[in-house]
C-alpha cells in the first residue's frame, strides 16, 4: 500500500486553479522529486498535504487515513514533517530551542505538571533534551546549540529546518527546495546527506527542487507539474528524455537558474 | 548553581526584611505606592505572558481585572455592609450572605476571570493581530457596560464601597512573587517554548505539531487568571471600585509597562512596573497646579496621560526592544555586567589599600 496517496486533488484560489486533478503515490523508503517551473503549484501540493490548505477537491490518504483538510498539527502528529521554501525558523529562539519545540507534540505531561516540574515532566524534558542534542550532533549543529537561529549562516539555517522536521519523528519528510541558494559543491553534499537521513531515520522523502543534478541523482521517481497540471511522471532517465518536459521545463532551466 | 541558590535566598530574605520594615514604619502614602507597584507587577507579568511571549495582541486586561476585582470584593464585603451599599437595588441572593476569607475570595476571582477568558477566548483567539486587539478591547468595554447595568450584582454605576482593606504589602508582594515564579516556570518549560514558537511563526509552529488554539487559550486563560487576581488585590487595596475604574486607560498603563520593560522579558516587566507606577505618582503634579513662584501654571487633568502616551510612542519608535528586550536579568548576567564589575573592582582596590595601611 502507498504511504501517501493523492487522488484527483485540485486546489482553487478564487478563479485561479493552482493544482488540477493531481495524482501522486509515495511508497515507503522512496525519494521522489516534484519539479516544474515557478508558480507551477509545487508548494501548493505541500501545503495541501500538510493541512495548510484544504484541497478544493480530491482525496489525500496517508497510511490509509484521509488527511485532506485536517488540522496541520494533527497531520504532523500522524508522521508528516516539512521544511519551508522561505525558511521559517523560530528566529529569536536558540538552535536547541528550535529543535526542542518540535518535540513538544510528543509530550504527555500537561501544563500543570510542567509548571510544577513534577517527576514525569522532568523525565520527559530530560529525554527530549538528550534526543535533541543527539540530533544536533548528527546534523553538525551541536556547536551552535545556544546561538540564535537567525544568526546562523543561510546553509545552516536550512539544515536546522531539516533537524527541526526530523525531531517530530516523521515517516514522510517534505523538503521544499532544500538546495536553494547553494553552490554545486554544497548541493552535491546535500544530495549525500538526504540519502543518509532517509536510511538512518527510515524516511520517505518528497522533495521540490530546481537543481536538476540534485533531482536526477537522488530521486527514484519524479513528477513534473506545469501550470498546476501533471504532465509527466517516471524515473529520472524517462523524465530527462521526455519531449514535453524538455519543452515545458527542462529546456528553460538554464534561464530559470540564472535568475 | 549553588551560588545562585544562595543569592536568591539572600535576596528573598532582604525582600522579607524590607516588607517587614515598610509595613511597620513607612508612611501610608509610600506603602500604598509600593502596593500598587507589586500589583502592577502582577498585571504586567500576566499581560506579558499573553502579548509578549505568545504574541497575541490582546487588550482585554482591564476587563479581566474588573471581573477579578468585583468577585473578590463581593466575596469579602461583610453582609451587613452589602445591605447598606446596595440601597438602590437590593443585592441578589446568595451574594448577600456569601463571605469568604480573602485568599479564597482572591482565588475565586482569579478562577472566574479565567473562566470568562475561556469563554471569550474560544471565538476571539481565532482572530489574528489587530482583529484580536479590537475584539478584546470590545470585551473590556462590554464588561464595563454589563457591570454598570447589573445593579443587583454589582451595584451598577454606584460601584462597591466598604471593601475591607485586606491588601497589604505581604499580600501584594507575596502574590507578585508567586505570579513571577509560576509564569517563569511555565515559560521555562516545553509549554513556554511552544508559546514562543507561536509568537515567532504560527505556520511553522503548527506544522511542528503545536495545537495553536489549545496553546493560545492556555496562555490567555493563565494570563487572565493572574489579571483577575491583580484586580482583586487592587479592589481590596483601594476599598472602593466602580466600572469607570476599568477603562482602556488601565489596559494602556499595563501595555506601557510591558513595552517599556521589553515584550518577552519577565524581569523587564517587574522593573518597569515599579518605574511606571512610581513615575505615575511622581508626575501627579502635572495634573495639578504648578507654582513656579512668579507664575502659577494651571495643571490640566490628563497631562500625565499625555506624557505617558508620548513616552510609549518614543519607545516604540526609537527603542522598540524596551529596557530588556527579551533578555532576562539573572544572577549570572548581573554579576557579569559592567556596572557590577566596576563596583567590585573599586571595592577590591579600597580593600587592598586599607589592608596596606594597617
Ligand atoms: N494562498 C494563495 N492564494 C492565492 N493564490 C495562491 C496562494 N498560494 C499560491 N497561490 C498561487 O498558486 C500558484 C502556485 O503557487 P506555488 O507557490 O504552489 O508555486 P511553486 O510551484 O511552488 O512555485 P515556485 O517554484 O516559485 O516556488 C501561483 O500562481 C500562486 O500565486
Ligand atoms: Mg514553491
Amino acid at each position: 500500500m502507498a504511504l501517501l496517496d493523492m487522488s484527483q486533488v485540485s486546489m482553487r484560489f478564487g478563479g485561479l486553479t493552482a493544482v488540477k486533478d493531481f495524482n501522486l503515490q509515495l511508497h515507503p523508503g522512496e525519494i521522489v522529486g516534484l519539479i516544474g517551473p515557478n508558480g507551477a503549484g509545487k508548494t501548493t501540493v505541500f501545503n495541501m498535504i500538510t493541512g495548510v490548505y484544504k484541497p478544493s477537491a480530491g482525496t489525500i490518504r496517508f497510511n490509509g487515513n484521509e488527511i485532506g483538510g485536517m488540522r496541520p498539527d494533527l497531520i504532523t502528529q500522524q508522521g508528516i514533517a516539512r521544511t519551508f521554501q522561505n525558511i521559517r525558523l523560530f528566529k529569536e529562539l536558540t538552535v536547541l530551542e528550535n529543535v526542542l519545540i518540535a518535540n513538544h507534540l510528543h509530550l504527555a505531561s500537561n501544563f500543570m505538571e510542567a509548571i510544577l516540574k513534577l517527576p514525569r515532566y522532568r523525565r520527559e524534558e530530560a529525554a527530549m533534551r538528550e534526543k535533541s542534542l543527539k540530533l544536533l550532533e548528527r546534523l553538525g549543529l551541536l556547536e551552535h546549540q545556544n546561538d540564535k537561529a537567525s544568526s546562523l549562516p543561510y546553509g545552516l539555517q536550512r539544515r536546522l529546518e531539516i533537524a527541526r522536521a526530523l525531531a517530530t519523528e516523521p515517516k514522510l519528510l517534505l523538503l521544499d527546495e532544500p538546495a536553494a541558494g547553494m553552490n554545486p559543491k554544497e548541493a552535491a553534499d546535500l544530495t549525500v546527506f538526504i540519502k543518509e537521513i532517509r536510511d538512518e531515520f527510515d524516511l520517505t522523502i518528497l522533495l521540490i527542487e530546481h537543481h536538476m543534478d540534485v533531482v536526477m541523482t537522488i530521486c527514484d521517481r519524479i513528477y513534473v507539474l506545469v501550470y498546476g497540471t501533471m504532465i509527466a511522471s517516471g524515473e529520472p532517465a524517462e523524465i530527462q528524455s521526455n519531449q514535453q518536459v524538455i519543452e515545458a521545463y527542462l529546456g528553460v532551466d538554464e534561464d530559470a537558474e540564472n535568475q | 548553581m549553588r551560588r545562585n541558590t544562595i543569592l536568591t535566598a539572600i535576596a528573598l530574605l532582604l525582600l522579607i526584611g524590607f516588607i517587614a520594615v515598610a509595613d511597620n514604619f513607612f508612611d501610608l502614602y509610600i506603602v500604598r505606592i509600593l502596593n500598587l507597584c507589586a500589583i502592577y507587577t502582577i498585571l504586567g507579568l500576566s499581560m506579558n505572558l499573553i502579548n509578549g511571549f505568545t504574541g497575541l495582541f490582546s487588550l482585554g486586561h482591564a476587563g479581566f481585572m474588573a471581573v477579578g476585582a468585583y468577585v473578590t470584593a463581593l466575596l469579602t464585603i461583610p453582609p451587613d455592609v452589602k445591605k447598606q451599599i446596595f440601597y438602590m437595588t437590593p443585592i441578589m441572593s446568595p451574594l448577600d450572605v456569601m463571605n469568604l476569607p480573602f485568599p479564597l475570595a482572591l482565588l475565586g476571582g482569579g478562577l472566574l476571570t479565567a473562566f470568562v477568558a475561556y469563554l471569550i477566548g474560544a471565538p476571539a483567539l481565532k482572530l489574528k493581530g489587530d482583529y484580536l486587539a479590537i475584539a478584546t478591547l470590545g470585551f473590556g468595554e462590554i464588561i464595563r457596560v454589563i457591570f454598570t447595568n447589573t445593579q443587583s450584582i454589582t451595584n451598577g454605576a454606584l460601584g462597591l464601597k466598604g471593601i475591607p482593606n485586606t491588601t497589604n504589602l505581604w499580600w501584594s508582594f507575596g502574590t507578585a512573587l508567586f505570579t513571577l515564579v509560576v509564569i517563569a516556570s511555565l515559560i521555562n518549560s516545553s509549554y513556554g517554548r511552544a508559546l514562543m514558537a507561536i509568537r515567532e511563526d504560527e505556520v511553522a509552529a503548527e506544522s511542528m505539531g503545536i495545537h495553536l488554539a489549545k496553546h493560545k487559550n492556555l496562555s490567555f486563560i493563565i494570563g487572565a487568571f493572574f489579571a483577575g487576581i491583580g484586580g482583586g488585590l487592587l479592589g481590596n487595596l483601594l476599598g472602593t471600585i466602580d466600572p469607570k475604574m476599568f477603562t482602556f486607560t488601565l489596559t494602556f498603563n499595563i501595555l506601557l509597562i510591558i513595552v517599556l520593560g521589553g515584550m518577552g522579558s519577565l524581569s523587564g516587566s517587574v522593573i518597569s512596573a515599579f518605574v511606571v507606577t512610581i513615575a505615575n505618582e511622581w508626575l501627579r503634579f502635572l495634573d495639578e497646579q504648578i507654582n513656579l513662584g512668579f507664575v502659577v501654571i494651571q495643571g490640566k487633568v490628563g497631562t500625565r496621560m499625555v506624557v505617558f502616551s508620548v513616552l510609549l510612542m518614543v519607545v516604540v519608535l526609537f527603542y522598540r526592544h524596551g529596557l530588556m528586550g527579551n533578555r532576562e536579568l539573572t544572577w549570572d548576567s548581573l554579576l557579569n555586567s559592567k556596572i557590577w564589575r566596576g563596583i567590585s573592582a573599586r571595592w577590591r582596590k579600597t580593600a587592598v589599600a586599607e589592608g596596606g595601611e594597617k
